[in-house]
């Protein structure tokens, strides 16, 4: 299901001291079964964005289209004086008609926060991961189905279904969250920095899971700092900075232009820049094949012509 | 959302600047002011009134937010209900000389107890705009150094001043963090399908628990990830301790501090002569 935001604006804080623009005119469309990856500083807006996207903020102006459903926060104008003004009235109005329906978005849209983890809170695994689907109507049978088909595809396995989340180690409980969220079956799952804080085998095979999930027909939208993530997985690459959009493009564009990397304070993956180290030093290898180190070694067995395992 | 009764607002105004220590006393000497009984009832609402306009001017010097204040108020009806039934019910709140307003069935109502309440609910607002102003304008360090200060005189008696302050000063610092936290696990829950605006009885103190408990966990958890930071840093509570932040009395903490005296004693003269402006000015009203 696509997501289309036109044209929004956000500040936090608004009118008191401390008001900051977060987002500034973003223009975004998100296509069926996307892989997309969103780059950014801290405090660029990726957060920001990602809030927006089912509904948890609203935008102070602009209109987003979320699988079809629109929250339109366009401005509404008056005539004051001759002149035309934003009608307040109106805007808070729209705001209050829109918060009421956003509960239908969040089903559509499943967003796991950053740490998700602390939002576990039942007395087990399984009763927590049903917490979602209960709230959105489905019955107890309905939902303890759907728990352990979400519970088994993130790789918990079911002796661990009557334990208390809080006694699980912290990889573990981060997949319990994530099941909790993809047991309600969303079309798009959001993810807000998922390998932040995970070692390197954690963080593989929460990967590996996101491929899963996103083979099965699911669009994936996730904010990282992690290039390399990036480069292996994601279709499409959006960088933010200071709450405006200045590059959408493949990975591999983004990071072969290296144009807007410097000014994020982003670097491009270890693995590419040896790459172009390669070619620069006379071995003509195809960046486009190149994902991974594995990727690579069998990259430039291809280009010198010998047999890839 | 993110804007919160008494929160401290980073404006840069007269109230802001002038010496945190002066703040806590004037706040003290406004308490006790508004405590203290004027005489008759309608001399007490007369200078309740007068507090309340000297408050609301301050409201507007120091920027805070009026209207905050007043929806905050909002969630206080039910007390005020509460409070007026329970006035009524109780015989002691009427004097027996009081006029009976009406009668319910074979009750009572006395003007004292109406007047009782109108009191209670005067001074939880006057309580409410002071302390309001003294939080928003003071930061939190420099409220803490305040209360250390005001304290000090009882470390002669071996009162732990210094760890009572420290103490204060870590539970201030995690009003914010308790808040973010609240709104970020809100969000995560609101994900999962809670709302927290409609829905049965049931279903709400469901999602109080869902984001309660959360927020248990993680508070035991960074108070004791903070414990041993400070301890690692080498924090020894019966230590002697130098201070980052130096304070200079200017001429602008003097004149607040003879402002402040002068208001208390012209509140003390009013406390104890009690003149009465309505019989000095002929007046008759109904007791």
């Amino acid at each position: 299901m696509p997501i289309e935001i036109k044209n929004i604006f956000y500040t936090y804080d608004k009118g008191s001291p401390n008001q900051k623009e977060a987002l500034k005119d973003i223009n975004l469309l998100f296509e069926d079964h996307c892989y997309t990856a969103l780059i950014g500083k801290t405090g660029s807006g990726k957060s920001t964005l990602i809030q927006h996207l089912n509904g948890l903020l609203l935008p102070d102006s602009g209109s987003i289209d979320i699988c079809g459903q629109v929250i339109d926060m366009t401005l509404v104008y008056k005539e004051k004086k001759g002149q035309q003004v934003v009608d307040e009235k109106a805007m808070k109005k729209k705001h209050k008609k829109k918060l009421k329906e956003v509960k239908a978005l969040r089903k559509r849209v499943g967003l796991v926060f950053q740490f998700p983890e602390y939002q576990l809170f039942e007395t087990t695994v399984l009763e927590d991961v049903c917490y979602g689907p209960k709230n959105f109507g489905s019955t107890a049978e309905e939902s303890e189905k759907k728990a352990k088909e979400a519970l088994s595809l993130v790789g918990i396995p079911e002796r661990y279904y009557s334990r208390s989340p809080f006694e699980l180690s912290g990889g573990e409980k981060r997949r319990v969250a994530i099941a909790g969220i993809l047991a309600m079956n969303p079309d798009v799952l959001v993810l807000d920095e998922p390998t932040v804080g995970l070692d390197c085998r954690g963080e593989e095979s929460l990967l590996a899971l996101l491929r899963k999930i996103y083979d099965s027909g699911t669009s994936i939208i996730l904010s990282t700092h992690n290039m390399d993530v990036v480069l292996k997985h994601c279709k499409k690459a959006v960088v933010l900075e200071n709450g405006e959009i200045v590059s959408i493009s493949t990975p591999l564009e983004l990071f072969a232009s290296g144009k807007y990397l410097a000014d994020s304070a982003i670097e491009p993956p270890k693995v590419f820049s040896f790459a172009q180290e390669l070619i620069k030093n006379g071995l003509p290898v195809d960046l486009s094949r190149v994902k991974d180190c594995d990727s690579l070694a069998d990259e430039i067995i291809r280009v010198r012509g010998g047999k890839t395992a | 959302m993110t804007m919160t009764l008494g929160k401290f607002n980073n404006y840069d105004t007269v109230i802001h600047r002038i010496d945190p220590r002066i703040k806590l006393i004037s706040l003290i000497v406004l308490l006790v002011s508004v405590f203290l009984s004027y005489g008759t009832p309608y001399m007490n609402l007369v200078v309740y009134g007068g507090i309340f306009v000297l408050l609301f001017v301050l409201t507007l010097v120091a920027h805070t937010s009026f209207f905050l204040l007043f929806r905050s108020l909002k969630a206080l009806w039910i007390m005020i209900l509460f409070l007026l039934v329970l006035n009524i019910f109780l015989p002691s709140s009427a004097t027996e000389e009081s006029m009976v307003l009406f009668s319910v069935g074979s009750i009572d109502v006395h003007l004292s107890t109406i007047i009782n309440v109108c009191y209670i609910l005067l001074r939880l607002i006057l309580v409410l705009m002071m302390t309001n102003i003294f939080t928003s304008t003071t930061k939190p360090m420099d409220m803490t150094y305040s209360l250390e200060w005001l304290f000090y005189p009882l470390s002669l008696v071996r009162f732990p001043v210094h760890k009572l302050a420290m103490t204060i000063s870590l539970a201030l610092r995690f009003i914010p963090y308790l808040f973010d936290k609240t709104n970020q696990i809100m969000k995560a829950q609101a994900s999962r399908g809670v709302d927290y605006r409609q829905g049965k009885f049931k279903d709400k103190v469901k999602a109080i628990v869902s984001t309660i408990i959360p927020l248990f966990l993680s508070s035991f958890q960074v108070s004791g990830e903070l414990a041993d930071a400070m301890e690692a840093r080498g924090y020894d509570p019966d230590a002697r301790r130098t201070r980052y932040r130096a304070y200079f009395w200017s001429l602008r903490d003097t004149i607040a501090a003879l402002v402040v005296l002068l208001f208390l004693a012209g509140m003390i003269v009013l406390a104890v002569l009690r003149p009465d402006m309505f019989a000095a000015m002929g007046l008759v009203l109904p007791k």
